[in-house]
């Protein structure tokens, strides 16, 4: 081997991925998880409300009431939904599922993964929806 | 220099490939995806309930009452629940965040996996412990 | 279609800008325009030979078949990587700018060096570890090795890579850490683990299963946007990542 193929670059600057809309997207992706620990902790924050008693619950509530947590929490939402429609279409792509030699159609998988999300929110309205 | 390379690197790698072999890995990965799985499917509907319409005052006035909110926590299925609303999520941002740093060349990757999965281990275990404390107390 | 939409040559003028790297007269990389009349079937790498052969004889890059299966020809067209011969000039509309193929080393103009590309290929042992036995050596064995066509279609899809190295340029991770084995090293790693004629799966996963195997990947998914071949290397590569993870499992209960 000639001296040429030993030669290694430098590594990727920080802001590699500023440089390509794809590669925005893809870190939008990966950021879902700020918002969703914002989320998780304050669920945590709840969970010792609860075990405290009537009055840091309903102390909580109004926490969770203050403009700028329920937009963070709003912004969960959003993040949730957006992790989803990407998740989701990776899963056939990872995990291609094979009944009787022929492979399921993505679209299918895709599908029935949003199923799953439809029939939660069902169940959390059956939950607590009704009055 | 297909053939010469083909030669070298399994000479070389024998040794050096099975002391690197990344046992953890799988175990990281599996709780990403699991997490990513209810990240995706269940917390859409978690947050809206409990931390848009509940504090919004749209859910019935006893949905999430004192009460009910904690027979339904401090129990077996709310145990589950902490576990696919809390803990697995934490094990899928953990390892976001950790892949995130390194693209970022944020720290190094070794303490930042310390860090990360460390964390998530730590705040599920509290999420957890809250419920056998409720379901105890 | 009719005789006046074939007969439509469009010819025009368009510039190319290319990133030129001459090491032997100057240190530094530096861009040169070319303005070079086009048509409706002008390729990149048309231009590139049009420049070659009548503006410019210093101008260096690789080609061979000119039909996309050589896989030799791959350059960066505005940020992009894409084999030249099967990018037509007619699909852009202002400024086109060729660069050498992202994140290997340049050795002169839109030549790059992909030692390190070959060296990943050979660490999976990408050919068939076979431990069958064959007929000059025992007469007992079948006069060939049969497969049928669905055995063929768990891996033709990642049988189809032409090895240009572009998914190399796509990929942020292998530009991060080019210890990184990626994307078609990978892919063709998890072909050869389908293939029901291979045995050589346990050896491969060695490799595989690696922080520099399967799991530096983080399922950017850019390498199968840019793949000519639509071999989708994320997806055989986070296909390994479940077989790495089966392996591991199995590594464990042995002991
Ligand atoms: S997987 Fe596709 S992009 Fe990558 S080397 Fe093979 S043909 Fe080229
Ligand atoms: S010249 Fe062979 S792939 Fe383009």
């Amino acid at each position: 081997m000639d001296k040429l193929s030993t030669q290694r670059l430098p590594p990727l600057k920080r802001n590699w991925w500023l440089k390509h809309r794809f590669f925005k997207l893809y870190m939008l992706r990966e950021a879902t998880v700020l918002p969703l620990v914002f989320f998780t902790l304050c669920l945590l924050a709840g969970m010792v409300a609860l075990l405290q008693g009537a009055d840091s619950w309903q102390g909580w509530i109004v926490f969770m009431g203050s403009p700028i947590v329920l937009l963070l929490n709003l912004l969960a939402l959003a993040a949730s939904l957006f992790h989803a429609a990407t998740f989701f279409v990776l899963f056939p792509r990872v995990m291609p599922i094979r009944i009787a030699g022929h492979s399921l159609p993505d679209q299918a998988i895709v599908a029935g993964q949003w199923a799953g999300v439809v029939a939660v929110a069902l169940l959390f309205f059956w939950l607590f929806g009704r009055a | 220099m297909m053939d010469k390379l083909a030669m070298n690197k399994p000479s070389m790698g024998k040794n050096s490939t099975q002391h690197k072999q990344a046992f953890d890995e799988p175990l990281w990965w599996g709780l990403f995806s699991a997490g990513g799985v209810c990240f995706a499917v269940f917390l859409p509907a978690v947050i809206l309930f409990i931390a848009v319409l509940l504090p919004l005052g749209l859910l019935p006035a006893e949905a999430l009452s004192y009460e009910r909110a904690s027979t339904l926590l401090f129990s077996v299925p709310g145990f589950l629940f902490v576990g696919a609303v809390v803990c697995l999520p934490l094990f899928h941002a953990a390892h976001r965040l950790r892949h995130g740093m390194f693209d970022i060349s944020v720290g190094n990757d070794a303490l930042n996996k310390k860090l990360m999965y460390g964390g998530a281990a730590l705040l599920s275990i509290v999420a957890l412990g809250l419920v056998v404390a409720g379901m105890l107390g | 279609m009719n005789t006046e939409q074939i007969n439509a040559k469009n010819v025009s003028t368009k510039h190319i800008s290319v990133k030129r790297y001459m090491p032997d007269s100057s240190a530094e990389p530096y861009w040169q325009q070319y303005e070079l009349p086009v048509d409706d079937s002008t390729s990149l790498l048309d231009a590139l030979n049009h420049i070659k052969e009548q503006l410019d004889s210093t101008l260096s890059y690789r080609w061979s078949c000119r039909m996309a299966i050589c896989g030799s020809c791959g350059v960066m067209v505005n940020g992009i990587p894409k084999l030249g011969c099967k990018t037509f000039l007619r699909d852009y509309e202002g400024e086109i700018r060729i660069e050498p193929l992202s994140h290997f080393p340049v050795q002169r103009d839109l030549v790059v060096d992909m030692a390190i590309f070959l060296e990943h290929l050979a660490a999976v042992k990408p050919y068939l570890i076979d431990d069958n036995p064959v007929k000059p050596y025992d007469p007992q064995a079948p006069e060939t090795y049969q497969q049928s066509p669905e055995q063929l279609a768990r891996y033709k899809q990642f049988a189809n890579c032409i090895n240009c190295g572009l998914c190399y340029s796509a990929c942020p991770q292998f530009g991060l850490n080019p210890e990184f084995l990626g994307p078609a090293a990978l892919t063709l790693a998890h072909r050869y683990n389908l293939d029901s004629r291979d045995h050589g799966k346990k050896q491969r996963m060695a490799e595989l299963n690696r922080h520099e195997g399967v799991w530096s990947c983080t399922f950017v998914g850019f390498c199968s946007k840019v793949c000519p071949k639509h071999v989708d290397p994320a997806a055989a590569v986070n296909q390994g990542k479940v077989e790495a993870a089966k392996h591991t499992l199995i590594a464990l209960f042995k002991g």
